[in-house]
């Protein structure tokens, strides 16, 4: 019902739309929070140097964050055509941004917390190029789900789904014609967060990039606290070692653990509240998001395959991480469509989104024993390089203490190390074709499995380095337009790796096979 | 204007056809190897220079450098030297490429090879470049994207007429097919 309000709104004829009013609240405090962090340090700065800040500082901050905020509302506009849709920014350099309707392949709508305020949502509309997505910053909720709503709709006529598309081939659970029917079809709901989930969060690493970041930041504000001088400091360590060593070690551990938990525990939780991934008119929607709600879409048939993931500490407890890799989702083009949630979820909701059973789960043909050797060898040479590394202090340093033991250490714990990383690699290394999917595997501390739509490959590079050429064996990556834009088949036999890319896409390679 | 063509395609195989995969049929241009030898000597001379200039002061304030720094300075400029020697006629050797009404296909490198093939229905831009330096040997590379990062292919150092002609054909080619080729 707001789909069609929101319609009649952006169907009107077409003069150039500003955004929302609200926008005048929204953009001085967003600018002010930008302006914040080096205003802060710059007054800080200042008022270390004289004593007292220059009177007119505080109101040349603000109205510069005003102004900042109130020029893009009166500069920018949008409005649809018949066959585009066009947004212009710019005071002095005018821009303007189009996007041809039929060209249309994501409509994203994300809402921070203070959007969510105001009652509104940034619009992201994404075409083939990855890189060039329009942001319309900010429409009231309403016309930018009317919004979404037309977008997806004029592309659903503009390009109907080529019949047979493999995404049709369904678990017949009744919306198996989605993409043809021209009524919207009912929203099929292929996964929802599960709280059960929440064991995972710790497991995946992800976070420990913030926690780091944060450390970094205590660190820097750290000099200024008054109670972190010299003597503090000597008399704090004589009253921690005045304790057992292994006390404190163990308290330490503990609390890192215990905060390591939280911040995981945390960061799932708002990262991926209420997550619903539903599928219709031809599109996924991942929603999610407890302060800021995002709301992604994806054209189906730009979807060219998944990828599972499944980080080492993920997978001690069964755990894997689920993206679908398409063309014209911004960069990189992999959407992550699950949270860190147990394997045979992300092998279900993959196999409902190639729309074939099997494909993560199958055995994959292993690259043969001179592949298991160079993985051996490649291992072996890392904690050799490493070893050379730790001479250097030796050498360089004249640190006695740290005597000839180091690398010889890093070498006797370091190849029984290797040797186990370059068989679980092998393991997992390999490949497989079906008529119209190259599924491949591939391990180094994650493994990795990665779907791709044969029809998605645009392109083939077949590397050899020296070494390769002696053992007949060569790099093969498959170049396509979706996700990280390749998928990589380490050291397969030459031949293999030719015939295997002649399959794939016939045609192609026909010139020089024959 | 054929005489590239012949050339390219009547000289013998400079290595052996590997199994499964012919070679692309043309070489590039033969002033490459020339290009490709100026390119490569001049910053091979001014590391040298730089190397030589930091030893000769090295020696002249502290003394004679130990005999681990001088055999590092002499591979160095070893390395320095046959660099320019060997790659330019290893690399013009591998270096083929060949289109044909529906695909192109390059090879190249020196120790590491690569091949490179993409279906013509994919490509996106056709681009030319031509450096001053490549000016003065009339050569011109031709780079054809897809909508793939990891898809650029290049054909290095052709005989700039014939990249000119080539650029011609490759956008009459990629203009007359459909779709957005991702």
């Amino acid at each position: 019902m707001s789909d069609d309000r929101g319609r009649q709104q952006v169907e009107e004829p077409e003069e150039w739309q500003r955004l929302d009013p609200r926008n005048l609240l929204l953009d001085p405090v967003k600018a002010l929070g930008q302006f914040l962090v080096p205003a802060v340090i710059a007054l800080v700065g200042l008022s270390a140097r004289n004593d007292g800040l220059p009177w007119w500082s505080l109101p040349v901050v603000v109205l510069g964050a005003i102004a900042f905020g109130v020029l893009p509302w009166l500069t920018t506009g949008w409005r649809i055509t018949d066959t585009q849709f066009q947004k212009r920014t710019g005071l002095l350099n005018r821009t303007t941004s189009t996007a041809p309707l039929d060209r249309v392949r994501s409509v994203d709508l994300e809402a921070s917390l203070l959007h969510r305020v105001l009652g509104l949502a940034k619009v992201q509309i994404g075409t083939g190029v990855d890189d060039d997505r329009i942001t319309l910053d900010a429409v009231s909720r309403e016309r930018a789900a009317g919004l979404r709503a037309h977008l997806l709709a004029r592309r659903q006529v503009a390009v109907p789904a080529p019949a047979g598309a493999p995404h049709e081939l369904d678990d017949g659970s009744g919306e198996a014609n989605g993409p043809a029917v021209s009524a919207p079809a009912p929203e099929t709901l292929l996964a929802a967060v599960d709280w059960s989930w929440l064991r995972f969060a710790p497991f995946s690493l992800g976070r420990l990039v913030l926690l780091a970041g944060l450390v970094g930041l205590l660190g820097q504000f750290g000099e200024d606290l008054p109670f972190l001088d010299e003597e503090h400091l000597t008399d704090g360590w004589r009253w921690v070692t005045s304790f057992a060593v292994w006390l404190v070690a163990a308290v330490v551990l503990v609390a890192g653990l215990v905060l390591w938990v939280l911040v995981a525990v945390t960061g799932y939780v708002v990262q991926w509240w209420d997550m619903r991934l539903t599928r219709g008119q031809g599109s996924l929607h991942l929603t999610a998001g407890l302060f800021t709600t995002r709301s992604i879409s994806v054209e189906e048939t730009r979807v060219r395959g998944v990828e599972l993931r499944e980080p080492v500490l993920l997978r001690l407890v069964g755990g894997g991480e689920l993206s679908t890799l398409a063309t014209g989702v911004g960069s990189e083009g992999v959407t992550r469509i699950l949270p860190p949630c147990p394997r045979p979820v992300c092998v279900g909701v993959g196999d409902d989104v190639l729309g074939a059973p099997g494909r993560l789960t199958t055995d994959l043909t292993p690259h043969g024993p001179l592949a298991r050797r160079r993985s051996h060898v490649r291992q072996a040479l890392t904690v050799l390089d490493l070893a050379l590394l730790s001479v250097l202090p030796v050498v360089l340093l004249d640190v006695a203490w740290l005597g000839w033991w180091l690398p010889v250490a890093v070498v006797v714990v370091g190849l029984p190390l290797a040797a186990v990383v370059a068989e679980a690699s092998y393991r997992h290394l390999g490949h497989a074709l079906d008529p119209t999917h190259l599924t491949v595997g591939h391990a180094q501390v994650a493994r990795l499995r990665t779907v791709l739509e044969t029809d998605g490959i645009i392109g083939w590079v077949l590397t050899e380095s020296w070494f390769q050429r002696r053992l007949g064996l060569a790099d093969l990556v498959a170049t396509t337009a979706a996700g990280a834009e390749k998928v990589l088949l380490r050291d397969v036999p030459r031949d293999r790796a030719i015939a295997l890319a002649d399959t794939a896409t016939p045609g192609v390679l026909t010139a020089w096979t024959a | 204007m054929g005489a590239w063509k012949t050339r390219g395609m009547t000289q013998a195989p400079a290595t052996p056809p590997p199994a499964g995969l012919r070679e692309p049929a043309h070489q590039v241009s033969p002033r490459a190897v020339g290009y490709w030898r100026i390119a490569a000597t001049i910053p091979s001379a001014v590391v040298a220079v730089l190397v030589v200039g930091g030893y000769v002061v090295w020696w002249l304030t502290e003394g004679r450098p130990s005999w681990w720094a001088l055999v590092l300075a002499g591979l160095v400029l070893v390395v320095l030297v046959v660099y320019p020697v060997v790659m330019p006629p290893v690399r013009y050797r591998v270096h083929r490429w060949e289109v044909t009404d529906t695909a192109i296909h390059t090879r190249a490198g020196w120790i590491t090879i690569s091949s490179r093939i993409a279906p013509l229905s994919r490509v996106q831009t056709v681009d030319s470049r031509q450096g001053a330096l490549m000016r003065l040997f009339r050569l011109a590379s031709l780079t054809v994207t897809t909508a793939s990062a990891a898809g650029p292919i290049t054909i290095d150092c052709l005989d700039a007429e014939q990249a000119r002609e080539l650029v011609a054909t490759l956008t009459a080619i990629t203009g007359a097919s459909e779709g957005d080729a991702t």
